[in-house]
């Protein structure tokens, strides 16, 4: 589909500081979305350090530059209600369409968009969140029961039902190419062949947690988070092993997990309005409350030095920059 | 009775007046319900999803069904806003749920279509059974 005409839009970027909160080699800065292109639900960034971000309730694919703090906006098309965004390897932001039931690629440079819908035969499955493979293939999911593959050089899509139906929300690729999601209805991560598109269900120790996205560490090991529990727990492919750590607070609730290049795990925590930063090594928390009531981060993205995160509630794209 | 009282009155009955005529078509939807089915269930004894059994949703108190852990919003505007799920105000959430209850975890782009609300409702008045206390009889606005 050819882009329609992009609307170009200037933001305040306002740089905030939380000295109380934050450690000394943490910079947070953020950039207030302009009407008509806020609602941010997830968040990318690429090499280039152009932020993408999808604008779910306006239907579009958000473009910041963070250097001038100016949004452009990509409409994606009638119908549309975008959930996820990924950069691919080709440097393009990759959308998981859940309004028109499709995955969709942007052109970072010509902005043209091109969707691939999923069979009709398949109904709406609620698409979720995206994550490429070592070949090139886009693995997604769907909330509604189901996980699937593109290979955007043929074209070919395969849709699986998942294991135990409903569920599959965050997805993610290891450094050695394993493709791992997780279940928020169904309370356990999978792991998926990536050749066969077999998934193979792995239970987490804590009965009913609510694993709603994964992410994984340099190492390969598969950081989750929960949503009902509070807890973040990490597996271990090489030792099958589990170790879990409930969030601060009285009762935390567990969003969005994401590690980056030092191997810290970032978590979005709702009950207390925060981000999380935990350290392995340490076993230890560090918070950095939001200044907005209801932020609402419902996913994290970083590339190295950089994690950037969408305030859902209160129309802000948040970067944690290292010094 | 939701935040700008009367104005919000009016506006809620201005949209269920405009609602198509009632034409119960509830296995469409059930279709529509497909954008619901991730996080909801309309079976009562299916606990541990992502949001509330909407079985005997109508004539229910926002946020007080027992054993899901609402947001404080949600809960906020069941208790202290007297927020009860009619077909108006599911309705007028199912539009916009940001706007009926600022600050819920419910994050849906909106059912933009007046049939596709009117027939989920259909739907969702129709699975049981319910308790005597949530008839769906007794909450019709």
């Amino acid at each position: 589909m050819r882009l329609v005409r992009p609307m170009l839009l200037a933001c305040l970027a306002v740089l905030a500081l939380w000295p109380a909160a934050a450690p000394a080699e943490i910079v947070r800065q953020s950039y207030a979305l302009p009407a008509g292109g806020g609602s941010p639900h997830d968040v990318a960034v690429g090499p280039d350090g152009i932020v993408w971000y999808t604008a779910q309730r306006n239907g579009a694919l958000g473009r910041l530059d963070p250097a001038t703090g100016k949004v452009d906006l990509i409409p994606l098309g009638a119908g549309a209600a975008p959930h996820g965004v990924i950069i691919g390897p080709d440097g393009a932001p990759w959308v998981t369409e859940g309004g028109t039931n499709a995955i969709v690629r942007v052109d970072a440079k010509t902005r043209e968009v091109t969707r691939w819908p999923l069979p009709e035969a398949r109904g709406y499955v609620n698409l979720n969140t995206a994550t490429f493979d070592k070949q090139g293939r886009i693995w997604f999911t769907g909330q509604n029961g189901v996980y699937g593959r593109l290979d955007p050089k043929s074209g070919a899509m395969q849709v699986w039902d998942a294991p135990r139906g409903r569920g599959p929300y965050g997805i993610a690729t290891t450094p050695d190419g394993a493709v791992y999601y997780a279940s928020l209805a169904g309370s356990h991560i999978a792991r998926v062949d990536v050749e066969t598109g077999a998934a193979t269900i792995i239970e987490p120790p804590t009965k009913n947690q609510g694993a709603r996205r994964v992410w994984s560490d340099s190492r390969g090991q598969i950081w989750v988070s929960e949503w009902n529990s509070g807890q973040v727990s990490r597996y271990d492919p090489r030792t099958v092993a589990w170790k879990s750590w409930r969030l601060p607070g009285d009762r935390p609730q567990a969003y969005a997990v994401f590690v980056d290049d030092e191997d810290k795990v970032w978590l979005s925590e709702w009950s207390a309005n925060a981000m999380v930063r935990f350290d392995p090594q340490t076993e230890r928390f560090e918070v950095f409350p939001s200044d907005r009531r209801g932020a609402n981060v419902r996913q994290i993205l970083g590339r190295p030095g950089e994690v950037w995160v969408p305030e859902s509630g209160v129309d802000r794209l948040v970067v944690f920059r290292r010094k | 009775m939701i935040r700008a009282a009367a104005g919000g009155l009016v506006l809620l009955a201005l949209l269920a007046s405009s609602l198509p005529p009632a034409a119960a078509d509830p296995i469409r939807g059930e279709r529509v319900f497909q954008r619901c089915y991730a996080c909801h269930s309309v079976a009562t004894e299916e606990e541990h999803l992502p949001g509330p059994s909407l079985g005997c949703v109508l004539g229910r108190r926002a946020g007080t069904r027992p054993g899901f852990a609402f947001s404080p919003a949600m809960v906020e505007a069941g208790t202290a806003r007297g927020l009860v799920w009619t077909r108006a105000t599911l309705d007028a959430f199912l539009v916009d749920t940001q706007h009926l209850v600022p600050g819920t975890t419910m994050w849906i782009p909106g059912l933009t279509a007046p049939e596709d609300r009117r027939d989920v409702m259909d739907y969702l008045e129709r699975t049981g059974p319910c308790p005597a206390e949530a008839a769906p009889s007794a909450i019709r606005p």
